[in-house]
């Protein structure tokens, strides 16, 4: 049916919008509802999901603890030199 | 003795109405102002303020750093410089606004300003690339992934997806970090990019298509899933 594909294609267009909370809560329970209802939309939902929580995994890294003494140095230096001229 | 420290005396900071650099980004003042110390705030409480709410950001911007620099010793520059801004004008920052984002926008700015003009490598034309994943996109055949398959990327290194977002140019890659790592509304990634929402939905939708494609296009290759399309 013409209809609802034309639905599917604009909940397709609007699922990065969906996943960001960035639609408005009304768009948002029509997309809910539509999912509900399509298998293949939720399927691309699902994906979607799993690539974020993947890409937000792997860009997690700790900085090295030498940059984190040159950043402290930063203001350590300064308190130092409020010491001196106190 | 000071003097041995490189810092300016006092009295030559006092008379400098605007330092030089002043103007270079977003008018942040390298020293503190004179008048900062009759504010309700003394120096060492605000030091202990900046130790316990913006360092508490090191790691996160270090991991920014690294996608914007590719390069872990640029990263640790980026984000020293980037401290040292913000230390410097710490006292203008509102409590109580969002200084998770006002550090990722010095962040930006000083990578945007120093880092990239070093960095001029050539990067992917990206025309060709941008076209063919629009047109994948306008398919809704996007990644070709099934949610039935996504078990498989448990097993992609992490490696794979670093890679995958170093090869998307800066602006996308940038708008990809800060929407899908950090979680940033599209509204604050305007204000931190200093481009309007509909150029960072727009950075957001390509880099990510792109990056969706890279992905699945790994997993293929590998073999995590199947080679459903027959190439």
């Amino acid at each position: 049916m013409v209809s609802e594909f034309e639905d599917c294609t604009e909940v397709l267009r609007n699922l990065y919008a969906f996943h960001d909370h960035e639609l408005t809560p009304a768009e948002a329970d029509e997309i809910r509802h539509h999912l509900l209802a399509c298998e293949g939309c939720l399927d691309h939902y699902d994906v979607e999901a799993a690539l974020r929580m993947l890409v937000r995994r792997s860009c997690c890294q700790s900085a090295p603890e030498s940059l984190r003494l040159r950043v402290r140095a930063i203001y350590s230096q300064t308190i130092l030199i409020t010491e001196l001229t106190d | 003795m000071i003097g041995t420290l490189g810092q300016p005396v006092a009295a030559d900071v006092h008379r400098r109405q605007e330092h030089p650099l002043g103007s270079f980004v977003m008018n942040l003042p390298t020293k503190p102002s004179e008048t900062d110390t009759g504010l309700d705030e003394s120096k060492a409480e605000r030091d202990h303020r900046f130790e316990t709410e913006a360092l508490a950001y090191l790691d996160q911007l270090y991991g920014a750093a690294l996608r914007m620099t590719r390069s872990p010793s640029d990263a640790e520059d980026l984000v020293q410089e980037t401290f040292a801004k913000a230390y410097a004008s710490f006292h203008q920052f509102t409590p109580g606004t969002n200084l998770k984002a006002w550090l990722y926008r010095i962040l930006t700015n000083t990578f945007i300003n120093t880092y990239r003009k070093k960095q001029r490598q050539p990067q992917h034309s990206g025309q060709e690339v941008e076209d063919w994943q629009l047109a994948r996109a306008e398919a809704h055949t996007s990644t070709g992934l099934r949610s039935a398959e996504m078990e498989a990327l448990d097993r992609m290194p992490h490696s794979a997806v670093t890679d995958a977002m170093n090869a998307l140019a800066p602006d996308f890659r940038l708008a990809v970090y800060l929407a899908d790592v950090e979680g940033f509304a599209y509204k604050e990634i305007a204000e931190i990019m200093g481009t309007p929402i509909g150029t960072v939905m727009s950075r957001l939708n390509r880099g990510r298509n792109q990056l969706r494609a890279n992905l699945a296009d790994f997993a293929r290759e590998h073999g995590l899933i199947g080679d459903s399309d027959g190439e």
